[in-house]
């Protein structure tokens, strides 16, 4: 069990999604999610076949008040695109049922500045 | 604990006009809510479900485990 405050992981929010082109904040590891949702999110990026990091929000219990204040969004998992938040489950599966999510990922990466 | 019904009245009073329909799946503090809101014209996804967890001023996470969401507008020209 990890244990930094929240100012250090608002630091470590800004550098996961900056290093990944998707980043999941998920209950759970990376394909052994402890939450449907988390589950579902995870099968619909390895059914695209995009890479994606994962961090897994009950490695510190500072980890989900840090990163809903980051989003502003009070549910998990949380999704990032090229740095920028897409959404949750709900949002991600339209996207990905819609092909939205297909097409922002066979895009190259958008450039942070 | 909070019940379907007000969860179903907190939406429909922020949203005026809206479409709501709310149920709950895999026990009583699971809920899912389809919401049709003249409100989301024009706005992202992201908004959308924003306006919906506004309504439920801090419920979510709390008395509500979960809120599993479908949002859409509603052209008023249509409804």
């Amino acid at each position: 069990m990890e244990s930094r405050s929240l100012e250090e992981w608002n630091d470590q929010i800004k550098k996961d999604i900056a290093d990944n082109r998707v980043f999941i904040y998920a209950k759970g590891e990376k394909n052994a999610a402890m939450c449907g949702f988390s589950h579902r999110v995870m099968q619909i990026f390895n059914a695209i076949g995009s890479e994606y990091a994962v961090r897994n929000i009950f490695s510190d219990p500072n980890i989900r008040p840090a990163i809903c204040a980051f989003t502003n969004w009070p549910t998990t998992p949380q999704i990032f695109v090229d740095g920028e938040f897409v959404g949750g489950c709900d949002i991600v599966t339209e996207m990905y049922q819609s092909g939205e999510l297909q097409t922002l990922l066979e895009k190259p990466a958008a450039k942070a500045d | 604990m909070i019940t379907i019904d007000e969860v179903q009245k907190k939406i429909e009073s922020a949203l005026p006009g809206a479409r709501v329909r709310v149920g709950t799946f895999s026990g009583h503090d699971h809920f899912e809510a389809i919401v049709e809101a003249p409100q989301f014209v024009g706005k992202s996804r992201i908004e959308q479900h924003r306006m919906v967890y506004d309504a439920l001023d801090g419920l979510i996470g709390g008395a509500m485990h979960a809120l599993a969401l479908k949002t859409s507008p509603l052209d008023e020209a249509e409804s």
